[in-house]
């Protein structure tokens, strides 16, 4: 589904991304983490072509993303993102948060958005909250509104960036319940995340990267029975000891 | 021994339908310009902070430009060049009175240049997340800046654009340089005219004053709203 091959980024001399290769499958589930700085939020823009790296190819679904002649708008309208800030459209009431991009970039009339949008409020436990706008929601509330709005798009895969680093402690239940049980329905996810209780319950591997580099990309069990590199024992020694 | 003043307001009740003629032209000015400054003005801001280097290079040296000569000039340069120009580029009739045309030109393409200022700021206020989160939506740049970054941009700088439209509605009385009768020229020629030249031009600013501080009230009132909304 997702094949990263070889990526590098850098901005000026300063290295953010260094020779990255892994794959997703197709139902995929992969946890990532890693250091601040180490260049995950980077890794997983550019799966959607939000960054641009200069070395070695993306491709998504057999799409290439650094190919200049791409319709990145295109992919990215079948790609679900989920920002660490959430990014809802704070002018725009949630439904219509949830139908802007169904009826401007996919072209589904308004009867269909709305049933649309309304059906995922229903599945995120926000429906009452239709009319009301992203200020007014709690964090964890806007977070499941954002998720809501990127599966109205129908998407293949789901990027996530630290969805729940931003929420107060008692909300990152309610977020990581959303993304379980869209996991268990076999939806294809990257995740950047330090929720190690959560990638302990649903990834299927976790990557490690430090310093723009993966370090570690394991089966969720070697992962944590048995990381191989110094950098991940530590990170992980800090991160469950936390 | 010099006599005091003697102040003799009889001249004005006359005036009024006269002066009323000028405030139309006035806010007529003030009015297309403010419109037509923010369309430009934001298409020079979003040149300005286009990637496309020539595009931005031109928004900027406009801005640049139109910021550093005083405004009577461009009014001036307008009142004279713009009647020939178009007399010899379109054949318009010689002697066509285009005073107002070429005033409200003169206003628009100046004023761009500052609401284009504004309205950068405005852009840039907007977090760069709302763009990123807009484009992984599959929204294209244009969509994107017309859905998510401009409306939200124009809600925050609507109290900014405002005051700006005050200004150039103060600056409007600049046109006297054409002998063009807004309101400050119309107050000015019937003082003149009835040797009542004080007392038209204190009565003209205090509606000057009392419009423009009305107004900037209302903003202000408009701005606190914006804030708890
Ligand atoms: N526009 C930029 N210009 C220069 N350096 C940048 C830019 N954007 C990111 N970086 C650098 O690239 C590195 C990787 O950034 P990135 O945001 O991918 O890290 P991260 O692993 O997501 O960290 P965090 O856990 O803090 O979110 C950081 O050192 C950052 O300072
Ligand atoms: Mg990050």
């Amino acid at each position: 589904m997702i094949s990263i091959d070889n990526v590098s980024k850098h901005y000026g001399s300063f290295q953010v991304l260094a020779d990255c290769t892994t794959q997703v499958s197709k139902g995929e589930v992969i946890v990532v983490c890693g250091p601040s700085g180490s260049g995950k939020s980077t890794l997983i823009k550019c799966v959607n072509g939000l960054e641009p790296f200069q070395k070695g190819e993306i491709t998504v679904n057999g799409v290439s993303v650094g190919d200049p002649k791409t319709n990145l708008s295109k992919l990215r309208s079948h790609v679900g993102m989920v920002f660490q800030n959430f990014e809802l459209f704070p002018h725009m009431s949630i439904i219509d948060n949830l139908r802007i991009a169904q009826l401007k970039v996919l072209g589904r009339g308004m009867d269909e958005a709305t049933e649309k949008g309304f059906k995922l409020l229903d599945r995120v436990g926000l429906r009452v909250q239709a009319e009301k706008y992203p200020g007014q929601l709690s964090g964890g509330q806007q977070q499941r509104v954002a998720i809501a709005r990127a599966l109205a798009m129908d998407p293949i895969c789901m990027l996530f960036d630290e969805p729940t680093s931003a929420l107060d402690p008692e909300m990152v239940n309610e977020v990581l319940d959303v993304m379980t049980e869209l996991a268990k329905e076999g939806m294809t996810m990257m995740c950047v995340t330090h929720e190690m209780g959560f990638a302990r319950r649903v990834a299927n591997r976790v990557i490690f990267m430090d310093q723009g580099r993966i370090v570690e990309d394991d089966s969720k069990d070697a992962f944590f029975e048995h990381a191989r590199s110094e950098r991940a024992q530590q990170f992980l020694a800090k991160i469950l000891h936390h | 021994m010099y006599e005091l003043y003697e102040f003799d307001w009889s001249s004005i009740p006359g005036a009024l339908p006269f002066l009323w003629q000028g405030m139309v032209v006035s806010l007529e000015i003030t009015f297309v310009a403010v419109v037509f400054g923010i369309v430009w003005g934001t298409a020079l801001a979003i040149m300005r902070l286009s990637s496309v280097t020539p595009l931005s290079w031109f928004a900027a040296g406009y801005v640049n430009l139109f910021r550093s000569v005083p405004l009577v000039m461009v009014l001036l340069w307008f009142f004279l060049i713009i009647p020939h120009l178009l007399e010899s580029l379109l054949g318009f009739p010689r002697g066509t009175d285009m005073r107002l045309g070429s005033a409200i030109a003169g206003f628009a393409l100046f004023e761009a240049a500052y609401y284009s200022e504004i309205i950068r700021a405005g852009i840039q206020s907007v977090p760069k997340g709302q763009m990123a989160a807009a484009n992984a939506l599959g929204m294209n740049y244009r969509q994107a800046m017309q859905r998510v970054v401009l409306p939200q941009a124009f809600r925050n700088m609507v109290p900014l654009l405002l005051t700006q439209g005050i200004i150039l509605f103060q600056d409007t009385s600049l046109v006297y340089v054409s002998a063009l009768a807004d309101f400050f020229g119309a107050a000015y020629k019937v003082g003149d005219r009835d040797g009542r030249l004080v007392e038209m031009l204190l009565f003209a600013g205090a509606v000057y004053f009392v419009i423009c501080f009305a107004a900037s009230q209302w903003v202000r009132h408009f701005q606190k709203k914006l804030k708890t909304a």
